[in-house]
């Protein structure tokens, strides 16, 4: 035998041999598999580059199903079929008995694939379910994927599982921290096999619009969207936003516990009569109580954080902590639903969901089911926005600019069988590989001029602000449009003046704690460059940490000012007579902590 | 405005932050080079370094750049004449022992290497068998003799292993033709005169300027030190401003010269080249606040503490930490008289 030839075979990456035929043994571990003697789960896969057989039976495989070809055949016979559509045989049978395998990445290296049935030749090995099934799920939800490039038919999938809609039809008794449930949510009229299939218009997510390749006034540049005022009113894009507040009665070891109720105005941190003052008299609101930012809505004391040595002494009240949940920052909208629970370890929960009408406004996000995202910069009045010959005002302007330089052709086509399907009053499958281009544009078109239409969507359309016609005709169609639920009013926020950290007394970050916007080290590097050094200063300690320490002229130690003998003093060498001088409080902390490691900063001062 | 030059309008001002401006200048369009540019034809551009890497390698100041060039011009005849410019590549040219040399055979009990000869390679490069011999017998001062095969015999006087691998070792990487370090040379011709010139892929410029021939007036290398070397820090200066420019002028990237004359300057004023960082300027830095800010910061501040160290507040760096207006720009002013002076000055005034 020559040892040259011998092929190791790798079982999850370990060697458990070889053998010296190769693809001898490959072939007949792959028969075994079809008839079902081995898992359908084992995948073989031999490299002649590599000289190795690789059999993979972990977890973690990415794998797909492919028809078995066999002598330029495919397995999956008319007989096998009709048994399908009887339901007296299922894909799982298909699976076991040798019609259908799953290949992972590894062995389909060693497949050849055909696309379609007639594509087979003699050393294919696979079939293809359906041109389509090069698309994930996702994909192929969306019409005409293959007339788009793949990049966009990828952000379109995100932005679909982005967007508003009946996510769940129990939406009513759930308690989810926040979800959006879209008002009038419609079925694409451009629709796809995989999206019958799965069902999902019963879960729809969007609206069809009726949309307009046109400019308006600049409103529309760079991805803006200009959306008409009536189709506003008659509910466009228009949702419901809920949110969850929930709270507990928390035990403590010592058998202190939370209470929910109004808490008294000795508790600590108490917000005054006002805040709690839509509570009812249990301490939790009630339904379809209007509520602001700031409002209580759970009210709730707490036992203090500190014990203190005469706890509950000389018959004084007991000492609480006020602990209640208020509505976030920025944040409005109208009691919901409240429950009453209580968890397994018997503590008593509250939940209490807020929900509020989220009207389409000027920063909300929108998208197309082709990539082709945008935000709302105006939402025109009627009377000013173009209309066509038969008086139809188009619901949204899309920037004809957001097309070519993104080859999402597929946008164009759905909104020309849109139409067609609109006039037709009847769906229109948009399944992708099912016809060419030239076959499905010629038969929508066909469909238009049925109708009166313009064979390719274009429209002659009026100014409405002059009612003079367009010199150009404007491209009109109806393209299915999905509410994206990235919203200004869940995300807007200001500050002038507020809270400051603890630590460094700098302004505090992020939305949630009121903070301010970060003055960063390239915006540093920026004044810099620009030579502005007293707004560089009022940017880094005026606007941010500035304290004033005292610091002692002989000595360079900082001072502090004795209340009782009325000085400034030293506290190194007692001297009095300290300078007051303006630092960052960061450079105090640094100070401090250098001190704390027991060495001793000094600054001397120039007068 | 009498009788200035025109230039004098684009003096920058007192106080201008030209240092941050370079920074940012070169940093910014830096961030949109592509990692790997696209190679135009010609030699030059297919073997050296370009793009981002070249950068920081330049910036760094590393002490030999990854794909050293040096470009050697020609004086007299050999400048039209490629038969006299071949002569001067041949004595150029480094050739090693491992070009012309397949592998080697030790023969240990008899203190023997056996050399085999890569026939292609050496008459390639005009080269016998006898004639490596003949240099690598002086060089390393051992006897070596061609065999019947046109192998390279040698013949040791020793019988230790470990001394015969060494030798075996050392012979691989002796030079047998041309300058060591200098890289294999091609000749090129310009497309405008039509003079030859040579580019070698090395840069030992202090060994090439001594060949006959060479116009030492011409002789150029990428490498900043080796130009350092032989003709000082303002050779050095000129070549980093040069690299710099050209590299980013491969990307189409439009750095006005300035800017990298200002940075270039920064890392060769002191006399030797400094890299831009720890190592280099940033950890030169007199103020103790603005290097702990850098990097390594309690390194910086234990230092400090242990040798008593006075931070002035002359950067930009701790004066901000602190919340002081910086020294540059509208920051970079004082008043020079005090109001009482002034008062003092205008009562002197009154009583004249």
């Amino acid at each position: 035998m020559d040892s040259t030839k011998k092929t190791f075979i790798y079982l999850n990456g370990k060697v458990i041999g070889f053998v010296t035929e190769p693809e001898k043994f490959v072939n007949e571990v792959r028969a075994t598999r079809r008839k079902g003697q081995i898992s359908g789960e084992i995948n073989i896969a031999y490299s002649d580059k590599l000289n190795s057989i690789n059999i993979n039976t972990d977890r973690g495989r990415l794998r797909k199903p492919y028809l078995i070809v066999e002598n330029s055949k495919q397995k999956l016979t008319p007989e096998l079929i009709e048994k399908l559509i009887k339901k007296e045989i299922n894909f799982n049978y298909l699976v076991r008995n040798g019609v259908i395998e799953y290949l992972d990445a590894e062995e389909e290296e060693n497949a050849m694939v055909a696309i379609k049935e007639d594509e087979i030749t003699e050393k294919t090995t696979h079939l293809e379910f359906d041109m389509a099934s090069i698309f994930g799920l996702s994909a192929n939800v969306a019409p005409f994927a293959e007339h788009n490039a793949i990049a966009r038919q990828a952000m379109s999938a995100n932005y679909m599982k982005q967007a508003e809609g009946l996510y769940v039809t129990n939406f009513n008794q759930r308690f989810d921290s926040r979800s959006f449930i879209l008002f009038y949510p419609q079925a694409p009229i451009v629709t796809t096999v995989p999206y019958e299939t799965l069902d999902l218009k019963k879960h729809a997510s969007g609206q069809n619009l009726v949309v307009a390749l046109s400019t308006y006034y600049g409103y529309n540049m760079s991805d803006a969207l200009v959306l008409n005022k009536a189709a506003v009113d008659r509910g466009v894009g228009r949702s419901m936003f809920y949110k969850s507040y929930s709270d507990e009665e928390r035990r403590y070891p010592g058998g202190q516990r939370d209470r929910f109720k109004i808490p008294s105005p000795s508790s600590e941190g108490y917000m005054g009569e006002h805040a709690y003052s839509k509570l009812s008299e249990d301490g939790i609101i009630e339904p379809e109580v209007p509520v602001v930012d700031g409002d209580v809505l759970i009210g709730k004391v707490a036992p203090p954080r500190f014990l203190e040595e005469n706890i509950g002494a000389g018959g004084l009240e007991e000492r609480t902590r006020d602990d209640s949940a208020t509505l976030k920052a920025g944040e409005n909208g109208v009691i919901d639903s409240v429950i009453f629970t209580e968890t397994p370890g018997a503590t008593r929960t509250v939940k209490v969901r807020v929900r509020s009408i989220r009207v389409p406004e000027r920063g909300d996000k929108f998208a197309s089911r082709h990539g082709q995202k945008g935000v709302v910069a105006l939402i025109a009045n009627p009377e000013d926005m173009p209309f066509t010959a038969s008086g139809i005002v188009p619901d949204l302007l899309l920037n004809p600019h957001s097309i070519p330089t993104r080859l999402t052709f597929g946008h164009l086509l759905e909104e020309i069988a849109g139409k067609a399907g609109a006039v037709a009053g009847r769906k229109v499958d948009g399944t992708s590989f099912t016809k060419t281009g030239n076959e499905k544009l010629s038969n929508y078109a066909e469909m238009l001029k049925q109708y009166g239409f313009d064979k390719y969507g274009d429209e002659i359309m009026y100014d409405g602000m002059t009612g003079r016609p367009f010199k150009a005709t404007i491209f009109v169609g109806v393209a299915y449009y999905n509410r994206l639920y990235h919203m200004v009013s869940n995300k807007i926020q200001v500050r002038s003046r507020g809270k400051v950290q603890i630590l460094t007394h700098q302004p505090t970050e992020g939305k949630a704690r009121q903070g301010a916007l970060k003055f960063g080290e390239m915006e540093r590097d920026a004044l810099i460059g620009y030579g502005a050094s007293l707004l560089l200063k009022e940017r880094m300690l005026d606007q941010s940490d500035k304290t004033t320490v005292l610091i002692c002229k002989q000595c360079g130690a900082m001072g502090y000012y004795d209340y009782i003998k009325k000085t400034n003093i030293c506290p190194l060498c007692g001297n009095t007579s300290l300078m007051p001088v303006e630092i960052s409080y960061a450079f105090k902390v640094l100070l401090d902590e250098i001190k704390s490691m027991h060495i001793m900063p000094k600054i001397k001062i120039n007068e | 405005m009498d009788k200035k030059d025109k230039s004098d309008k684009y003096i920058v001002n007192y106080g201008e932050p030209v240092g941050m401006i370079a920074a940012q200048s070169l940093g910014e369009p830096g961030t949109q080079m592509i990692l790997r540019a696209f190679h135009f034809a010609g030699i030059e551009s297919t073997i050296a370094t370009s793009g981002l890497p070249r950068i920081v390698e330049l910036v760094d100041a590393r002490k030999k750049p990854a794909t050293p060039i040096t470009y050697v011009y020609l004086t007299g005849d050999a400048k039209k004449n490629i038969e006299k410019a071949e002569v001067i590549m041949k004595k150029i040219s480094e050739v090693k022992m491992n070009t012309v040399i397949k592998r080697t055979l030790e023969n240990f009990p008899k203190g023997m290497i056996k050399l085999i000869s890569e026939e292609q390679a050496m008459s390639a490069n005009n080269l016998t068998p006898s004639q490596v011999a003949q240099k690598i017998s002086k060089k390393l001062n051992i006897s070596a003799v061609v065999d019947k095969d046109k192998n390279i015999l040698v013949k040791l006087k020793t019988k230790n292993v470990e001394e015969i691998r060494t030798m075996s070792v050392k012979i691989m990487r002796e030079v047998v033709q041309g300058i060591p370090d200098a890289g294999k040379a091609i000749i090129q011709q310009d497309a405008k005169t039509g003079e030859f010139y040579l580019i070698a892929a090395g840069s030992n410029i202090k060994d090439i300027i001594e060949v006959d021939g060479v116009d030492r007036s011409r002789l150029y290398t990428n490498d900043v030190f080796a130009m350092n070397g032989l003709f000082g820090i303002e050779a050095a200066r000129n070549t980093l401003v040069n690299e710099l420019r050209k590299t980013l002028k491969e990307q189409k990237i439009g750095v006005d010269t300035r800017h990298l004359m200002v940075i270039s300057d920064a890392m060769t004023y002191s006399g030797t080249i400094k890299g831009i960082g720890r190592h280099g300027l940033s950890g030169q830095k007199n103020s103790v606040f603005a290097k702990a800010a850098y990097e390594e910061t309690v390194k910086h501040l234990v230092n400090a503490a242990a040798f008593s160290e006075i931070d002035n507040m002359r950067g930009v760096t701790e004066n901000i930490l602190v919340g002081k207006q910086i020294p540059l720009g509208t920051g970079s002013v004082r008043l020079a008289i005090k109001k009482e002076d002034m008062q003092k000055a205008a009562v002197k005034k009154k009583q004249k």
